[in-house]
């Protein structure tokens, strides 16, 4: 990770593709980048809410 | 100068001790405030109550507490009011007015009505309730929002509370891995000197980039609740610019001090749940949003599967359809073809019939025909035997080429003419000729 990750963006993006992926007018073919976003953001803020932040931090810095 | 009457000293205070005595006879409830407060190493207590009227003092005695009194006076008194006996706190005693000839007047305190302490002291509180209830006090804690995610949290409380220790348990060996930073704010929580210890730790947390403010008392003696009333405390917590989440720990009654706090909490457990609650909460949040996907998703296939059974199905309906169809016609066709067939058949059939029996017909009628004329030509041949119709009397008359004249227009007066017969013939000479057709006549 180079940037400092951001969770209330990732929730707010994973609503986003939440409510995306329940669009019947999304194309099929955009699914499943959706899916693989939403799976790579689900374990970011899952390992967030596991980790000490303040190592992380200063490790990025 | 002469000599004056006088008494000595101690004649005087045995006077004024037996006057004393006589006009205070009993005991006397004495409603006062301690001034001072001093237990001595040979067991008695000695103290001095005020009255005090518009700050300044009004009335003041020494007092004092026997040691045959004195520990369970105290025990007792502690143990009601959960406050201790000390200066600063007023009282309801019971006192004999004593008077010593050697110390002066004393007051023997040998009971203390602890109801009225109680009622002092809720009142007190009742009273620092309503003035920071009218300084909007109560509410201005509440006004924060503890962060979606908590993360940094200082801890005022003493190293040595047992519940300090359930606390960090809890907190940072839970289960699902949660992680927080954790400072301690040293602080006492018990004791006269507590509520300001607690307000230094808390001024200095509160400068400090903290997530949350946690106090907690954890554990000790329950007596001492005291400062968790104290109304500058109170205000210290409720004016502090970051969430401040109380457990002092106290099933009878709540403190002003969890009034004004943003939280309150009874045990160190319950505190450590605040947090920990705050992660599963987002943890729950990230569960149904990975649901909600993998549900949406579930649908989308299965609409998709939907769509190709359906697809697949009208595909082969649409296959059968065409293919009954052309049975159909198939079948139409060949019945058409056999019928037709049929017919053709039953017409080439009559046809020949037809045919064969014309041809018959005409064959027959040819051959009657063919006999007729055979019959005839020989009927005709066998009459025009010239042998045979000289015989009957005909005669054949040729002319000059010796061709047989059919007419007479060929033959002319003077031409000689042949005239044969069936049994020989003549030759004779034409005098006159009439014709029936010209209607004309020749004579020589």
């Amino acid at each position: 990770m180079s940037e400092k990750f951001d969770y209330a963006k990732a929730i707010a993006e994973l609503e986003e593709i939440a409510k995306k992926v329940e669009n019947p007018e999304t194309k099929l073919d955009d699914i499943d980048a959706l899916v693989a976003r939403s799976k790579d953001l689900l374990k970011q803020c899952r390992d967030y809410l596991r980790t000490v932040k303040e190592r992380i931090d200063s490790i990025e810095e | 100068m002469g000599e004056r009457d006088f008494i000595d000293l101690l004649e005087l205070q045995a006077r004024i001790k037996e006057s004393v005595q006589d006009a205070f006879p009993g005991r006397y409830w004495v409603k006062a405030e301690i001034a001072s407060w001093s237990p001595r190493s040979n067991g008695h207590c000695y103290l001095s109550l005020v009255q005090t009227r518009g700050g300044k003092s009004v009335a003041e005695s020494r007092a004092m507490i026997w040691k045959w009194h004195y520990p369970q006076l105290t025990q007792f008194f502690e143990e009601t009011t959960g406050q201790k006996l000390q200066a600063g706190i007023t009282v309801l005693v019971r006192v004999q007015v004593a008077f010593s000839e050697l110390y002066g007047m004393s007051l023997y305190i040998d009971d203390i009505d602890t109801a009225f302490t109680l009622g002092q002291q809720a009142l007190e509180r009742k009273r620092n309730i309503e003035r920071l209830q009218k300084g909007g006090y109560m509410e201005m804690q509440k006004e924060l929002a503890l962060p979606d995610l908590p993360y940094r949290l200082a801890v005022i409380t003493s190293k040595t509370a047992a519940g300090y220790q359930d606390f960090c348990n809890h907190l940072l060996n839970n289960p699902e891995g949660y992680a927080f930073q954790l400072d301690l704010f040293e602080a006492l929580m018990q004791g006269e000197q507590a509520p300001a210890s607690i307000m230094e730790a808390l001024e200095e947390a509160g400068n400090k980039d903290y997530d949350a403010i946690l106090i907690l008392r954890g554990g000790g003696s329950e007596l001492d609740l005291q400062c968790f009333d104290h109304y500058e405390l109170a205000i210290a917590i409720a004016t502090c610019p970051i969430p401040v989440v109380t457990a002092i720990g106290h099933d009878k009654d709540v403190h002003i001090a969890d009034m004004v706090a943003h939280q309150a909490v009874k045990t160190p457990t319950a505190l450590a749940d605040v947090f920990l609650e705050a992660y599963e909460a987002q943890d729950a949040l990230l569960d149904r949003l990975a649901g909600r996907i993998s549900a949406a998703l579930l649908q989308l296939v299965s609409r998709q599967e939907l769509r190709l059974k359906s697809a697949e199905s009208s595909i082969r309906s649409a296959i059968q359809n065409r293919i009954g169809a052309l049975e159909m016609a198939l079948q139409k066709s060949i019945g058409r073809i056999s019928r037709g067939l049929t017919q053709k058949y039953a017409d080439v059939a009559r046809l020949s019939d037809r045919a064969a029996h014309r041809i018959k017909f005409a064959a027959s009628a040819r051959c009657g025909e063919a006999v007729s004329f055979l019959a005839l030509k020989e009927a005709l041949i066998n009459g025009s035997d010239p042998r045979k119709i000289l015989g009957l009397g005909y005669v054949l008359v040729t002319g000059k080429d010796n061709k047989v004249l059919k007419t007479v227009d060929k033959v002319a007066v003077g031409d000689r003419i042949g005239v044969r017969f069936q049994d020989g013939s003549l030759l004779a000479k034409v005098d006159e000729v009439f014709s029936e057709r010209t209607d004309k006549s020749q004579t020589a």
